[in-house]
C-alpha cells in the first residue's frame, strides 16, 4: 500500500480561488414559489388582520399541520422519483386507532402515540419492499397499499366517529408558549427537520437516487435500503399527520387521508420540486402547502364560492410548473449542448 | 502469482457471449493496458473487476485474497476505483457533493456544503486538477469537465485498483497529459492501472504492458516497448488492418453548399467564417472549448447565431432543427453524447432507424412496417450494425454499434450535409475505419461533411482541409502538404504554422486556385 493517502484533510485551500465554469447565477426561479407565498399572505393579512391573533393563527396553523407532515413524507418519495399515493391510507389507519383505541390516561397516550407512528413506519417500509424486491413502479405499488391500507382503516372504524382524548389538545394544539401559537413552533421544527435533513447522506441518496438511479447504483449507493428507509419514513410522517388531525377534529375518520394524497402532490408540484426526482428543495414543498392553504384563505375572504377553489388552485398549478419549464428552458439555452 | 488477477471469466448476454474463458493479470506499479475491438470483452471485464456486471465464472484475486464484488458498492469498499466511459456523476449534485459521495465528511450539524466544497478544492490542488469548480452542479458542465470531475471522484477514494476506461476521450489535450502523468505517478507509488482506450498510440505511450483481447478472450500480453502499432492492430483484429482512412476518390465538387460568414454566438463563439463544398469532408479542429461547441449547435439550430448562413447559395435562419433538417437545408448532425442525444435507447433499434423519416413511411396515415423494416434492414446491412435483433432496445448494443444507428437514422433521410461532433469518440477501431469509408462513400455520391474531432490523428487523415479554431475565431487554413498534425496542434496552441510550399495569403484564395470556386 502507499503511504500516500488522498482523504480529504482541514485545509485552507480556496473554493473561490478557483475558476468558475458551471453555472452558478443566482436562479431566480427557485425562489417564485417564495414570492407567490409571501404575496398571497400580504393580501390575506391585509384583508383581514385578525388573522394575526394568536386564536385565529393557531386554529389555521393546527388546520395545516396534518397536510405538511403529508408533504414531507410525499415529498421524499417524489425526490426518489415516485410517489407515494398510500400515504392517505395510512393516516386513515393513524385516525382509525388513535379514534378508537387512546384513553385519556397518560400511558395509554404514549403507547399508542408510540404504536401508531411504528404502524406508519411499517406501512411506508412495506410499500418500499413491494417497490424495491418486487420492483413495482411506486405509482401502481402504492395505489394498491393505498386500497389496502384504507381497507385496513375501515376494518378499524367502519365509520366516522371515535373520540379522541380531550387532554390532548389541551396539551399540543392550545394555546401558545411565549406569546406564539404552539403549532407554530411545530411548523418550524419541522422546517429545522428538513434543514438537518437536508445535510444528511439519507437525503443525499435520496436525490442522487432522483438524479441518476443508474449512475447511484455505480456509485456504491444501497439503493434498496435507502428507498425502503424513506418510504417508511413517509409512513411514519403520513401517521403523524394523522395523530394530529385527529386531535384536531377530536375524533375520528377512515377516509380522513384521502384528501391529503393529491394536495399533497399539488404542494410538492407548487414548491418546485420536479415529479422526476433529484431536484427541489422539501422546504420549498411546505411553502407550496402553504400556498394552496392562503389560496383557500384569499378565496374565502373575497367571498368567492368554495366551487372555485379547486379552480384557481388548478389554475396556479399549471402556472407554477409552466414558470418552472420555461426556467429550466433557458437555463438548458444558456448551457452548452 | 500477479498482484491482481481475473482468472477464467465467462460471461453470456443472453445469446451473445461477451467473455469466453478471459485473463487478465497485472501488477502493483504498473500501468497495464488493454485494447481490443468493441465487443471484445475488455468493457465486460472491467465490469466485472467493478461490480456491475456479474461474471458467470471466473474468480478475482488482489494480493493472493480472493475477493468477492458483488455491487459496485463492495468492489469500492475492496478498493477497486472505475473511471466508467459513460461516467457514473450524479448530474444534479455538485462536483464537490459527487466527488465525496458516500463518504462524506459530517459534523454534528449534518454535512456542510461549503466544507466538501473546501475539501474538494484541497483535494484538486493536491492532485492537479486546474478548471473545476467544485461548487458547480454537474449537469450543467461541458463534457470535458464531467469527466475531469468523474476522475476526481475515483482518485478521492484512494483505490488500490484505478480502471481507466476511456478516461481521455473527452479531455483536452492539457487535461488529458495530466491525466497519463497522473497515472504514471500513481503506478509508481504501488497501484495497479488499468488503461482503456481506442487510441493505440495512447494506450502504448501510457501503458508498461498491454493485454490485447479479441471475441471474449485475451489473445496476448505484450511489453508496450516491444510492440509494434501494425502488430497490435493485426492482433486486435485477427487479420490485416484494412486502411483505417480510406482515400479520396472523386474530386471535390465546386458548389458550396453551407457558408457562414462572421458567425457568432454563445459564449465562446466570437467571429468564424467557412465554406463547405459539395463533396468536401471540411475538418474542425483546436483544443476543446474554443467554439466549436457553439458553431455546431448552431448551425444546427440550436443556438441563435449572429452573422450570415447561406446553405445551397440562399441565405437561411437557422432557427431551430427541424429547419436544418427540412427540404431546403437537408442539414443533419451526429451528436457527441449519443445516449442522451442522438438515440432513443428504450426503443427498439428499428425505431431509432425510422424516426426521423417517418412521414415518408406512411401509408393512409399509419406507418408501414413492412417498408419500415425494409428501409431498417437495409441501413442495418449497410452499416454493419451488430445486433441480436434489430428489435433489441438501442442502449442492449455497443458503443460503436449505437453510434452507427445514430448514424444510420441520419442517412436515412438522405442528408446534404453531415455534421459530426466529435462522433467518434469511444469508437472503436473496426467500427471507426466503417465509418470514416462510409464517409468516404456519402462524399463521392456529392454530400458534404462537416467534420470536428478532438482525435487529431483522425482529423488530418480524414479531412480535405481543416480550420482550426482557437478562441472563437478561425486560427489557421490547412490544406494539402500544410495539412499534418503538427500544424493542427501548432494552430491549436496558437503557433504559427509550418507552411510545406509558396506562402499561402489566405486559405479561401488558395482553395479558389485549386479547386476554381464559383
Amino acid at each position: 500500500m502507499s503511504g500516500q493517502t488522498l482523504t480529504p484533510l482541514q485545509t485552507t485551500a480556496s473554493v473561490e480561488r478557483r475558476p468558475r465554469t458551471g453555472e452558478r447565477r443566482f436562479d431566480v426561479f427557485q425562489v417564485i414559489p417564495y414570492i407567490i407565498f409571501f404575496v398571497l399572505l400580504i393580501s390575506v393579512v391585509l384583508l383581514n388582520p385578525r388573522l394575526l391573533r394568536l386564536s385565529v393563527l393557531e386554529t389555521k396553523l393546527n388546520a395545516a399541520f396534518p397536510l405538511l407532515c403529508v408533504t414531507f413524507a410525499q415529498s421524499l418519495i417524489i425526490l426518489t422519483g415516485g410517489i407515494d399515493l398510500s400515504i392517505g391510507g395510512i393516516l386513515s389507519i393513524a385516525t382509525a386507532i388513535a379514534a378508537t383505541q387512546m384513553t385519556g390516561d397518560p400511558g395509554s397516550i404514549i403507547f399508542w402515540t408510540l404504536a401508531i407512528l411504528a404502524a406508519g413506519a411499517l406501512a411506508g417500509a412495506i410499500n418500499g419492499l413491494i417497490v424495491t424486491k418486487m420492483r413495482v413502479t411506486p405509482f401502481i405499488a402504492t395505489l394498491a397499499t393505498w386500497s389496502i391500507w384504507s381497507g385496513i382503516a375501515l376494518f378499524i372504524l367502519p365509520k366516522e366517529g371515535g373520540v379522541m382524548p380531550a387532554v390532548l389538545k389541551t396539551i399540543v394544539q392550545k394555546g401558545g408558549i411565549l406569546g406564539l401559537p404552539k403549532s407554530l413552533y411545530l411548523v418550524v421544527l419541522l422546517a429545522l427537520a428538513w434543514q438537518f435533513l437536508k445535510r444528511t447522506r439519507f437525503v443525499t441518496r435520496l436525490y442522487a437516487i432522483g438524479s441518476n438511479r443508474k449512475n447511484a447504483h455505480l456509485s456504491g449507493t444501497p439503493i434498496h435500503a435507502t428507498l425502503i428507509m424513506a418510504y417508511a419514513l413517509s409512513g411514519l410522517l403520513a401517521s403523524l399527520g394523522g395523530i394530529y388531525r385527529t386531535i384536531q377534529y377530536s375524533t375520528g375518520s377512515p377516509t380522513a387521508g384521502d384528501p391529503f394524497i393529491l394536495t399533497s402532490a399539488a404542494a410538492v408540484i407548487m414548491g418546485g420540486m420536479s415529479l422526476a426526482g433529484g431536484r427541489g428543495s422539501i422546504g420549498a414543498s411546505l411553502i407550496g402547502a402553504f400556498i394552496l392553504l392562503l389560496i383557500n384563505d384569499l378565496n374565502y375572504f373575497l367571498g368567492v364560492s368554495t366551487f372555485f377553489t379547486p379552480m384557481v388552485q388548478g389554475v396556479l398549478l399549471i402556472l407554477a410548473v409552466a414558470i418552472q419549464s420555461l426556467g429550466n428552458y433557458l437555463r438548458q439555452r444558456r448551457l452548452a449542448l | 502469482m500477479a498482484d491482481l488477477e481475473l482468472k477464467h471469466a465467462k460471461k453470456r448476454f443472453g445469446a451473445v457471449v461477451a467473455l469466453d474463458d478471459a485473463t487478465l493479470q497485472c501488477n502493483r506499479g504498473e500501468v497495464h493496458g488493454l485494447v481490443g475491438q468493441n465487443g471484445a470483452g475488455k468493457s465486460t471485464l472491467v465490469k466485472i473487476l467493478a461490480g456491475v456486471v456479474a461474471a458467470d465464472a471466473g474468480e478475482i484475486t488482489l494480493d493472493g485474497r480472493p475477493l468477492n464484488v458483488r455491487n459496485p458498492a463492495a468492489a469500492i469498499a475492496a478498493g477497486i476505483g472505475m473511471v466508467f466511459q459513460e461516467l457514473s456523476l450524479i448530474p444534479d449534485l455538485t462536483v464537490a457533493a459527487n466527488v465525496f459521495y458516500g463518504r462524506e465528511r459530517a459534523n454534528g450539524l449534518g454535512i456542510s456544503p461549503r466544507g466538501l466544497q473546501r475539501d474538494a478544492a484541497a483535494l484538486f490542488d493536491r492532485l492537479g486538477i486546474q478548471d473545476l469548480d467544485p461548487a458547480a452542479e454537474v449537469r450543467d458542465l461541458p463534457l470535458a469537465q464531467r469527466q475531469l470531475c468523474e476522475i476526481a471522484k475515483v482518485l478521492a477514494r484512494d483505490p488500490a485498483v484505478i480502471i481507466l476506461d476511456e478516461a481521455t476521450s473527452a479531455l483536452g489535450a492539457r487535461d488529458a497529459e495530466w491525466l497519463i502523468e497522473t497515472a504514471r505517478r500513481l503506478a509508481r507509488s504501488g497501484k495497479v492501472i488499468i488503461y482503456i482506450s481506442h487510441n493505440l498510440r495512447d494506450v502504448q505511450n501510457i501503458s508498461d504492458r498491454l493485454t490485447v483481447f479479441r471475441n471474449g478472450q485475451d489473445v496476448g500480453v505484450r511489453a508496450a516497448g516491444e510492440a509494434t502499432a501494425d502488430e497490435l492492430v493485426a492482433l486486435i483484429l485477427g487479420r490485416r488492418a484494412s486502411r483505417l482512412f480510406p482515400p479520396r476518390t472523386e474530386p471535390i465538387g465546386h458548389e458550396v453548399v453551407l457558408a457562414g460568414a462572421h458567425l457568432a454566438g454563445g459564449a465562446r463563439l466570437h467571429d468564424f467564417s467557412l465554406s463547405l463544398h459539395q463533396g468536401e469532408i471540411l475538418g474542425i479542429g483546436g483544443l476543446t472549448g474554443q467554439g466549436q461547441d457553439e458553431l455546431f449547435r448552431g448551425l444546427y439550430g440550436m443556438l441563435r447565431l449572429r452573422g450570415e448562413v447561406q446553405a445551397h447559395g440562399k441565405p437561411v435562419q437557422l432557427s431551430n432543427p427541424r429547419v436544418a433538417l427540412g427540404a431546403g437545408i437537408r442539414l443533419a448532425l451526429v451528436p457527441e453524447d449519443r445516449a442522451s442525444q442522438g438515440l432513443v435507447l428504450a426503443l427498439p433499434v428499428l425505431h431509432n432507424l425510422s424516426l426521423s423519416v417517418l412521414p415518408r413511411l406512411l401509408k393512409l396515415g399509419l406507418v408501414s412496417s413492412r417498408d419500415e423494416l425494409r428501409m431498417s434492414d437495409e441501413l442495418i446491412a449497410r452499416l454493419a450494425i451488430r445486433l441480436n435483433s434489430r428489435l433489441a432496445p438501442a442502449n442492449s448494443l455497443s458503443g460503436g454499434n449505437q453510434q452507427k444507428v445514430v448514424l444510420g437514422r441520419l442517412l436515412a433521410t438522405e442528408p446534404a450535409i453531415l455534421m459530426l461532433y466529435d462522433s467518434t469518440r469511444g469508437v472503436d477501431v473496426g467500427t471507426k475505419a466503417e465509418i470514416f469509408q462510409l464517409l468516404r462513400e456519402l462524399t463521392a455520391k456529392g454530400s458534404a461533411v462537416l467534420f470536428y474531432s478532438t482525435d487529431v490523428d483522425e482529423l488530418v487523415n480524414m479531412s480535405d482541409r481543416v480550420l482550426v479554431m482557437r478562441q472563437g475565431r478561425s486560427e489557421a487554413e490547412l490544406a494539402g502538404a500544410d495539412l499534418t498534425e503538427e500544424n493542427v496542434i501548432r494552430a491549436s496552441l496558437g503557433e504559427p504554422v509550418k507552411r510545406a510550399g509558396a506562402p499561402i495569403t489566405t486559405g479561401q484564395t488558395a482553395l479558389v486556385a485549386e479547386g476554381g470556386v464559383q
